[in-house]
């Protein structure tokens, strides 16, 4: 541009970028679900350290709070969350607002939040659901139990992302490659295009995970609530919401009108909690607000400020009484009895096979169903557990080795665990640690059960001296002829239950090697 | 330990065999200044006595010494050699040597040419010292020769099947030695998997494999000499595998179908590293017992012949091994390794 005749578009430009609270906090959110983002993205094969990648997950105050209670035990690395809960005693729930991926992510997937008519959002009553979750889940953290982090808004971002998201992502991606590949003049851009992402952010070879849909469906709900009222999740369901909510009652910095209000209705209308309340004089519920700041711009008079205050801010209708407490109290109960009484909890499985150095009930008490190391494993041997553990085992990690092995090479899992639910264990001590132990179906295996030599499960087992053997044995096959085969046995006590040989079976369908818990869970986990 | 004695007697000059080199070439080479003069027929090479008493290797082809041992000419042109092993060095002396004996890089890389090699990187467990995984250093020297031919892209790239590629390459040592020299570490990435017929194929007539295999102008298959259970030795064309989709697919009939899919591969070079070797439970090994330090590279552009000549190393008799009788009888290469034009380097001589 000619600097002797600016243009008034440069004005307007310039107008644009002027410094505002709002603009703050939205660069913030962006910046903090970039980071999350990356974090996400690195949690597998990028040999950063592990507690960095789960700094995200350790600066969540309900999920560190609910394993403390829980496995009554608590980890240095955990105190990050007090910062979290030092800024919400300070300034409220900036977390939700400012800092929170999956807020970020609801906002951005809130569609025209400024034509939202606030009294069509459900009533206000309805607020008090998230608090009956935050009780249930901390009372049942208490008596050992955290299925209900299943609900923390962090979980649910990295599972979703985890299972649902990338992969599909990366399928996409794959197919895209492929296609544009038929074209010769296109092969060496999409060659330099896939050098670029893989492996950095999608993985050179596809990886699968169960139930990708249901965790779709769960993600898209959450997102969809938006069209009921906007951050409809935060508002009514969030549990880390509803706990940070709690601290905000005696937070220092809240939001204040002033006299000058001429009650023109814009920010109560504007509100993207629905919390100002325009019949109270336009005040709002520390508990409730994220302190996205809007109203402070929209004010045309700009009569609305931050102001310090101690005394704690009122207690609402909504907010969590006895009665509430009580309800809270026996649906833990309830709950924990059910699923403790339910057959699955027996947990008569074969396939309980659980990450390296895990133990089955110190896991449940540990793991704040992050999801993190299931990230983390290269080849999506950890997957979100079905119902192998019982309903309260819900979601927490298990190895499935036909989906993918447990690698030899690899302590992800524990060094990324944020609550060391998985022990950090090096590579030496991971590889001594048995999972499992793989038995062999000889009606189905190819040698056993079609004399055919096949071999593969000694090919690939990792065990430098080789838990499957291989015997040469001569057969009398059905027509008369004697054939030499080397058929595959399993020395039980070298094995460690990678899996690797159940990944790698030729056999269609189900392996004709399996990896399987030996031995009743308390006899072979302590 | 298995350290061949220093100029061991066996290690005889001969005349040049030229008359029984089943590829006589018409192409005139470059001198042979600077390759050393001891040219022995394989039947002259003895395995040394070894001062720890443990046997050495027998290369068991020579086993039969031929009865019909052709009448040595003398040749006024330098010699192609059907394959060269050097032993007693550093990893890059003796790949330098080798390649140096077979002509110079120059000869098999064209300037511009886009060239692969494909080490053996199967699992990301152990580093090299464990003969897991193809010597770092032998496959950096290579990179650096090609470069020096005038490639025009050297990469390098293999599917691990315990690790990520990323993984396995940092664990090896590969990567380091190959971007050192100017080389390219590629990653094998999902798409590029392509169906592909195999004309020549007996038993093994299509297979979906990595495209860029498809389309290098040379491939370098640089194994590493290791025990395997069904093929009893993985060597050249055991290695090849590496580049197909359906790996545990071809288990059944393997020696067949790896004559099959070397026949669409055909690479440029083969070299063996036999630095260190693995003497049993390969392909992953795990304990330094097992390894074997040879100190020994092999080259040859006769895939047959070079896995011949290395199952030698493990007292393996070739015609055990179902893929050179495979090999051998599709004509992709040669087993008799007595009609054949070898020459043994001593480096410490």
């Amino acid at each position: 541009m000619p600097p002797d005749n600016p243009l008034p578009v440069k004005h307007k430009r310039r107008q644009k970028i002027k410094f505002t609270w709002v603009s703050l906090r939205k660069g913030i959110q962006l910046v903090s679900l970039a980071l999350f983002l990356f974090l996400f993205i690195a949690s597998r094969d990028s040999g950063l350290p592990g507690d960095l990648l789960n700094f995200f997950l350790r600066l969540d105050p309900l999920a560190i709070f609910a394993k403390f209670l829980s496995s009554k035990t608590f980890l240095v690395g955990s105190s990050l969350a007090i910062l979290t809960v030092i800024l919400t005693i300070t300034v409220g729930r900036a977390w939700c607002g400012w800092i929170c991926p999956l807020g970020t992510t609801l906002d951005i997937l809130t569609p025209g939040r400024k034509k939202f008519d606030e009294t069509k959002a459900p009533r206000p009553s309805w607020r008090t659901v998230k608090y009956g979750i935050l009780l249930t889940t901390l009372v049942a953290a208490l008596f050992g139990n955290l299925t209900l982090l299943i609900l923390d808004p962090l979980t649910i971002l990295l599972r979703t992302l985890t299972v649902s998201v990338l992969p599909a992502i990366d399928h996409l991606t794959s197919s895209a490659e492929r296609g544009l590949s038929n074209f010769e003049f296109l092969q060496d851009p999409v060659s330099s295009f896939d050098s670029l992402i893989r492996p950095a952010i999608l993985p050179n070879l596809p990886i699968y995970y169960r139930d990708a849909i249901l965790f779709t469906v769960v993600f898209i709900i959450v997102a969809a609530l938006n069209w009921i009222a906007p951050r409809f999740w935060c508002r009514y369901l969030c549990p880390l919401g509803a706990l940070l909510g709690l601290i905000s009652k005696i937070s220092i910095f809240r939001r204040a009108v002033g006299e000058d209000c001429k009650d023109c209705k814009i920010c109560s209308t504007r509100c993207p909690t629905g919390t100002i309340d325009a019949e109270k004089g336009y005040a709002s519920d520390p508990s409730e607000c994220t302190l996205c700041l809007d109203c402070l711009e929209q004010c045309p008079r700009s009569s609305i400020k931050l102001a310090p205050g101690f005394k704690p801010a009122a207690w609402q209708k909504y907010d969590p009484g006895r009665r509430q407490v009580l309800a809270s109290i026996a649906a833990a109960f309830v709950g924990i009895a059910l699923f403790k009484s339910d057959v699955t909890a027996f947990r008569d499985t074969n396939f309980l096979i659980r990450p390296p150095g895990a133990r089955e009930n110190d896991l449940l008490t540990k793991c704040i169903r992050c999801g993190e190391c299931v990230r983390s494993c290269p080849f999506g041997a950890l997957q979100p557990a079905r119902l192998e553990s019982g309903l309260e085992g819900m979601w927490s990690p298990l190895v499935v080795a036909r989906i993918g092995p447990c690698d030899y090479g690899c302590n992800a899992c524990g060094q990324v665990c944020p609550v060391q639910a998985i022990p950090p264990l090096s590579l030496d001590e991971k590889r001594q640690k048995v999972i499992g132990r793989a038995y062999i179906d000889q009606n189905r295996c190819i040698a056993w059960a079609d004399h055919k030599d096949c071999i593969v499960c000694e090919e690939m087992c990792p065990i430098p001296e080789k838990a499957v053997v291989l015997t040469k044995t001569d057969i009398v096959d059905s027509d008369g002829t004697t054939v030499t085969i080397q058929l595959p046995s399993v020395q039980r006590e070298r094995c460690i239950g990678c899996g690797i040989c159940e990944y790698k079976c030729p056999v269609n369908g189900e392996a004709a090697i399996r990896v399987y818990v030996p031995e009743k869970k308390s006899g072979f986990f302590s | 330990m298995l350290r061949l004695a220093a100029g061991a007697g066996a290690l005889t000059v001969q005349q040049l065999l030229a008359a029984c080199s089943p590829r006589p070439t018409s192409t005139p080479l470059p001198s042979l200044t600077g390759i050393p003069t001891e040219v022995v027929h394989p039947t002259s090479t003895v395995a040394p006595t070894n001062p720890t008493g443990t046997s050495a290797p027998v290369i068991s082809a020579t086993e039969a010494t031929p009865t019909n041992t052709p009448v040595p000419q003398a040749s006024p042109t330098p010699v192609n050699y059907d394959l060269v092993v050097v032993k007693n060095g550093e990893p890059e002396a003796l790949v330098r040597k080798a390649i140096e004996a077979m002509g110079g890089m120059s000869k098999f890389i064209k300037p511009g040419a886009k060239v692969i090699i494909k080490p053996n990187i199967c699992v990301d467990y152990h580093t090299y010292e464990y003969a897991a995984t193809t010597n770092p250093w032998i496959v950096g020297a290579l990179v650096k020769m090609c470069k020096e031919a005038g490639a025009g892209s050297v990469r390098v790239m293999d599917q691990p099947f315990g690790g990520t590629a990323k993984s396995a390459y940092a664990k090896s040592g590969i990567e380091e030695q190959v971007k050192a020299n100017g080389g390219e570490m590629v990653i094998m990435s999902g798409y590029k998997y392509v169906p592909a017929k195999i004309p020549a194929g007996k038993h093994l007539k299509s297979t979906v494999l990595y495209d860029e295999f498809l389309k290098a102008d040379a491939i370098i298959n640089v194994p590493i000499a290791k025990t395997h259970s069904l093929a009893r030795l993985t060597l050249g064309m055991k290695n090849l595998m590496g580049v197909i989709d359906d790996r545990p697919g071809m288990h059944s009939d393997l020696g067949q179908r790896l004559a099959d899919l070397y026949t669409l591969l055909r690479p440029t070079l083969n070299v063996i590293d036999a630095v260190r070797i693995l003497t049993q439970f390969g392909p992953t090994g795990g304990d330094l017992s097992y390894v074997k330090k040879l100190d020994t590279v092999l080259v040859s552009r006769d895939i047959v012949a070079a896995d011949t000549y290395a199952a030698g190393f493990f007292n393996v008799k070739p015609d055990s091994l179902d893929y050179i009788t495979a090999g051998v009888a599709m004509k992709i290469g040669r087993s008799d390794l007595n009609h054949l034009m070898i020459q043994e380097i001593n480096l410490a001589a």
